[in-house]
């Protein structure tokens, strides 16, 4: 397992947000992290990234207890990619990406380091996009630019904050494409998606928060099963077959009102 | 890797001519280029007879004078300069300047009490407040989650207010002799430098621009966020104190030594930035050496026009506001949006 999570809680303030929240992932899949908007899942990421810190519970990646590492370990163990990003300054794309490799340098980047970032922007497929400056970059092209920054952080495991906002349907496909690439090359993926379908469709293994705890699918059943996902979604939703899989839909009801979860 | 060094190179060289002929140059009448010229044919062929009473002049004028000038004027230029940009990768706002955190008003706090104490010493206590404004308005702004950037320009504004607070009482409280003295420190000014002042300010300017030229690769990682910082393995939090401490050191020595020199800080990192981009990579090296070019050509100009001293923190307001307005009119300043 690349991520065992145990008997974590955390609450900003008095608000809590995730209330003893237990799974794994395994090594070298992808797995999608699911839920309504509120329900943990940018939280959960940003614990096991170590962009907050826990009180309670305890995270391990690739056998290794989180809190004790310092940051440039952490850094080099797991990569990070936040939901919303804003630049101020115009840097080029190649030194945005470039800045991924902070855990590895001292003073200045050197070459091997200019190396790893001009990779993750082959990786990604952004070359033409090298020189130009990143605030003036569309959000689709931002969020690739962001992405291929976590690649040249050349971690082990990485954990993506919905990445497959603002990305037109090429370059979701793409994206996804190259995940899957990333996970047969030995890379465990974590990444928390609105949209269940590309979860569905491209996800190995699939763990849905629901107000800050754990749901899985029913032991032995597939994750499709539309009366678990309705529960977790607090809506009517109903599978369609497709290829082997399923992808959901919401059933349209008579009064267009759905359920909340209360 | 060698374009780089050649680059350094470069911004290490580009002064030297700049300076050189900087000391050509002095109030009408006095030294002029011609007398210096024959100085310095005099020096290199071999020393000036002592009988030689005007050559002699010459000497004492470029030596203690010129000299000690023009290097007093790079050094704090390229001080300015480098906190500047450094501060402004620090808060990732382009218009912030080292005044923002309240170590100007706390300099001129300590130059007006120490021209009103006989025993205080000038620099030294301009200096000081300098850094324990700083530093207070670092105190207000952190919390226990870290310093946001809102928190510290608001308490660098609330510091300020309170430093000008008590400039205020301190000039109402002296005679109008020492209140003129008082006054014309602020204005900043460059016309009564010297070695000693060289000397005092030297050490800390180099060794905070020394800190920031280490951390001037980081600036491009802080500058992407706190967030973004942390989850590539630094602590912002660590990265923020690494470019606050260099960076007010460099200021409140510049500050101490020449009083209140305005829109340097603000205006000349734009124009860095102009010519080189916004890798903090390139800028923190050319911001020593552009700022500290800068602030010798305007004071060159200051002591050239006219024979009386116009205080050089006026001409370089009177310069940067009006070029300021112009990049700002034109957006090509180096930020988005």
């Amino acid at each position: 397992m690349a991520v065992v999570v145990n008997n974590l809680s955390f609450a900003y303030g008095r608000e809590t947000v995730l209330r003893d929240v237990s799974f794994q992932a395994p090594a070298g899949k992808l797995t999608a992290l699911l839920g309504r908007n509120g329900s943990g899942k940018s939280t959960l990421l940003k614990l096991l990234a170590g962009i907050l810190t826990c009180p309670r519970g305890r995270i391990e990646l690739m056998e290794q207890d989180l809190s004790v590492l310092t940051g440039a370990a952490r850094a080099r163990l797991v990569g990070y990619l936040p939901q919303f990003h804003q630049a101020v300054f115009s840097f080029t794309v190649e030194d945005v990406v470039l800045t991924g490799r902070a855990a590895y340098v001292t003073t200045m980047p050197a070459s091997r380091d200019r190396d790893a970032a001009d990779s993750a922007i082959r990786m990604v497929g952004i070359e033409h996009l090298r020189r130009r400056p990143y605030t003036e970059l569309s959000g689709g092209e931002r969020q690739l630019v962001m992405i291929a920054r976590v690649l040249a952080q050349q971690p082990r495991i990485i954990l993506l904050d919905e990445p497959l906002s603002h990305l037109d349907l090429f370059n979701q496909a793409r994206l996804i494409g190259l995940l899957k690439r990333l996970t047969e090359a030995g890379m465990t993926v974590l990444a928390v998606l609105h949209d269940p379908n590309p979860a569905l469709l491209f996800g190995d293994c699939i763990v849905c928060l629901r107000d800050g705890q754990v749901a899985l699918p029913p032991a032995g059943g597939a994750p499709w099963d539309s009366v678990f996902l309705s529960e977790v979604y607090g809506l009517n939703l109903e599978t369609v077959p497709y290829r082997g899989k399923a992808l959901i839909a919401p059933v349209e009801s008579e009064g267009g009102k759905q359920n909340g979860n209360a | 890797m060698t374009l780089l060094q050649t680059r350094n190179l470069f911004y290490l060289l580009l002064p030297l001519p700049v300076l050189f002929l900087s000391l050509f140059i002095g109030p009408a009448g006095s030294v002029a280029p011609p007398g210096v010229l024959e100085w310095f044919m005099a020096k290199l062929g071999g020393g000036i007879p002592l009988a030689d009473a005007a050559l002699q002049m010459v000497e004492e004028v470029i030596v203690n004078v010129r000299l000690p000038r023009v290097i007093l004027a790079f050094l704090v230029g390229g001080a300015l300069t480098v906190s500047g940009t450094s501060l402004q990768a620090l808060v990732r706002n382009p218009l912030v300047a080292p005044e923002i955190l309240g170590l100007s008003a706390g300099a001129a706090f300590g130059a007006a009490l120490a021209l009103t104490v006989s025993w205080l010493p000038l620099q030294p206590t301009a200096f000081a407040f300098g850094l324990a404004a700083a530093a207070f308005t670092y105190f207000l702004a952190v919390s226990r989650r870290g310093v946001s950037v809102i928190s510290l320009v608001l308490a660098g504004i609330i510091v300020t207010g309170l430093f000008t607070a008590l400039l205020t009482i301190v000039q109402i409280m002296n005679d109008p002799f020492k209140l003129q003295t008082i006054v014309h420190w602020t204005m900043g000014n460059l016309h009564n430098a010297a070695w000693s002042k060289v000397r005092s300010s030297i050490l800390p300017i180099t060794a905070g621009a020394v800190a920031l030229i280490c951390m001037r690769w980081r600036m491009n990682v802080l500058a992407l966020g706190d967030e973004e910082t942390r989850a590539v393995g630094l602590n912002p939090e660590r990265e923020k104190l690494l470019v606050l401490v260099p960076s007010v050191l460099v200021a409140s020595a510049a500050v101490a030594v020449a009083g209140i020199i305005g829109l340097v800080g603000l205006a000349v990192p734009h124009m860095v930035r102009m010519l080189v981009g916004p890798d903090n990579s390139k800028t923190v090296p050319a911001s020593i050496a552009f700022g500290g070019v800068f602030l010798v050509l305007v004071d060159d100009l200051c002591r050239a026009m006219t024979s009386f001293e116009i205080p050089v923190g006026i001409f370089t307001t009177l310069i940067g506001g009006p070029f300021f307005i112009y990049l700002l009119k034109r957006a090509k300043l180096g930020f988005g949006e």
